[in-house]
């Protein structure tokens, strides 16, 4: 007589959680290149609007700068924005990529096979997205704050901290309708480097939203690094929240941490489902 | 002879052109692509304008510096474009396991990597002149002066990133993957180092030293100075007869250095058998 899988515990649930994040990140430090553009590029794109804003501001570009964003302090907002952005669009693809490196290197179908449940797996790829992320903004921005002498010191940092924190998990949601786009489109660079545009656009990385027409602000306030940025730069800048007061912010913000990872996480084993059941999912 | 070398250019174009087809989606992604930086240098701005975008048009400011901007994005959008393209289909022949089989065919290896840069370079213009078009719809008309010399410091500049794009090929088949990396920083640093999206002037004393030793950056002063009009201090690094003869020797001799790199990196991986590796 065939007996009943038992369900696992919650430590081999752990054990499954930590291979996963240890083996990605043991492949991580295979390419330590990565890492170094991960910490040096954010440093990069601030530097585009900072030399632009240094050639704009004339009698009155500053005062502009301030009306228009709340802070005279143009250099600190775009390093958190670059910062952030980085943060944001390697977390937005996280699930998309290490589902197609699966499929490319064809382990993707194996790891199906295991019986953890693919819940665990994507935790594990998060758990890792997250630790890298975050050893790399801290390096990226303390470097980024020596090289163009701003002071890391200012602001509620720990504020600061709990938006960037809180703000990861809906992107991790979003995170993963890309991955079921994936399952669904197999190679999606093309769509990945116009949303990588559309995201700094959208969460303005250089700018801030009050400068876009009123559609575009509607369609910018739905998207939650638009609220993980200003949450970071209200706190370390004072530019002023979107609700008035912090917590009304975080709120909104942890509304999307609620919504955005169930919907995300549906929609993905939805098209998954359907890939088993046509093509197969190891199939690019 | 000349015309079974014009049979297998054409084959190879052939090729290329069937291949972007297939893959629509680059097509309107790339398209859609500039208009969204545009928009985004926009934004950025405008939030250092008072009075948004009919101030920045009536300020000398503000008119100097969009002209500088949106030149310097056409030239980014071809130097990007072309730095990487060779490089990436190389990889991308890796990848599918047919680069070995393209180096058993007598084909010259010089017209595979012309045929490469073909249709990118057309689609890029295409966007490009898209883009100044968008760019005329939001500021009105644009400074076009000296159109001869700027389009001459065009093709010089961008025959000189071909050669640059040689030499990053080569690159690219001795680190493998590792190239993606670097020519996604080089892209950043070529467009800070080479002002493209600013004027010089804006840069601190050490980035600026060098930009002095970097080629490109007379290509980039040439071309938006000529474009308008040579404004007062345009050009900004060196006079106009000095950044041509620059641009010209740029032009003319990175194409040779690049393929003469390329060869050498060809021979070197065919030597230690990891020219399909990757």
């Amino acid at each position: 007589m065939i007996q009943p899988a038992e369900r696992p515990s919650w430590g081999d649930v752990w054990q499954v959680v930590m291979a996963v994040a240890v083996a990605r990140l043991k492949l991580m430090s295979r390419y330590p290149g990565a890492l170094f553009v991960d910490i040096v590029m954010p440093i990069a794109i601030a530097a585009i609007p900072i030399l632009m804003g240094r050639s704009l501001t004339g009698p009155g570009g500053i005062s502009a700068f301030e009306q228009n964003a709340g802070t005279t302090n143009y250099v600190a907002y775009m390093l958190i924005g670059s910062s952030i952005f980085m943060i944001v669009t390697n977390s937005l693809w996280e699930f998309g990529f290490w589902m197609r490196r699966e499929q490319q290197t064809g382990t993707l179908e194996a790891l199906y096979l295991t019986p953890p449940s693919r819940f665990w797996l994507l935790l594990g790829v998060s758990i890792y997205g997250t630790l890298r992320n975050l050893l790399s903004f801290a390096i990226s921005f303390s470097l980024g704050c020596l090289v163009f002498r701003v002071n890391p010191f200012q602001g509620d940092i720990l504020l600061a901290l709990g938006f960037l924190l809180l703000g990861l998990v809906p992107v991790y949601g979003i995170s993963l309708l890309y991955g079921a786009l994936v399952l669904r489109l197999k190679e999606a660079n093309a769509l990945i480097q116009l949303a990588q545009w559309l995201v700094s656009l959208l969460m303005g990385m250089y700018f801030p939203i009050t400068v876009f027409p009123p559609f575009l602000r509607a369609v910018a306030l739905l998207f939650p690094p638009t609220w993980m940025t200003n949450g970071a730069r209200a706190a370390l800048l004072g530019v002023g929240w979107f609700f008035e007061t912090w917590y009304a912010d975080l709120a909104v913000l942890g509304v999307f941490a609620v919504v955005l990872p169930v919907l995300g996480y549906r929609v993905f084993r939805l098209i998954e489902r359907g890939a088993q059941r046509g093509e197969g999912i190891g199939s690019f | 002879m000349l015309s079974q070398t014009l049979d297998s250019f054409g084959a190879m174009l052939r090729k290329n052109l069937l291949i972007m087809l297939r893959y629509p989606v680059n097509f309107i992604s790339s398209f859609a692509q500039v208009l969204i930086i545009i928009l985004i240098m926009l934004f950025a701005s405008l939030s250092f304008i008072p009075g948004g975008v009919q101030n920045a048009l009536l300020s000398q400011v503000g008119r100097t510096f969009s002209s500088v901007a949106i030149y310097g994005l056409i030239l980014f959008l071809f130097v990007s474009d072309t730095l990487w393209s060779v490089g990436y289909n190389i990889r991308w022949e890796q990848y599918e396991g047919t680069l070995e089989s393209l180096y058993l065919t007598p084909a010259n290896r010089f017209l595979h990597l012309v045929s490469r840069l073909f249709f990118p370079i057309v689609w890029t213009g295409l966007n490009a002149t898209a883009s100044l078009a968008f760019m005329r719809f939001i500021f009105g008309p644009l400074p076009l002066a000296n159109p001869g010399l700027a389009l001459l410091t065009l093709a010089l500049t961008l025959a000189g990133v071909f050669g640059f794009g040689f030499c990053f090929a080569a690159y690219t088949l001795i680190v493998k993957e590792s190239a993606q990396t670097v020519a996604n920083m080089l892209q950043f640093a070529l467009m800070a180092v080479c002002a493209m999206f600013f004027p010089f002037a804006v840069l601190p004393a050490l980035v600026r030293a060098v930009s002095y030793a970097v080629p490109l950056s007379y290509g980039v002063d040439l071309f938006r100075s000529a474009l308008m009009g040579f404004p007062p201090g345009y050009p900004e690094l060196l006079p106009v007869s000095t950044e041509l003869i620059i641009v010209t020797l740029w032009g003319l001799l990175m194409p040779t250095l690049g393929f003469l790199v390329y060869r050498w990196a060809e021979t070197y991986v065919r030597t230690n058998g990891s020219l399909a590796e990757f």
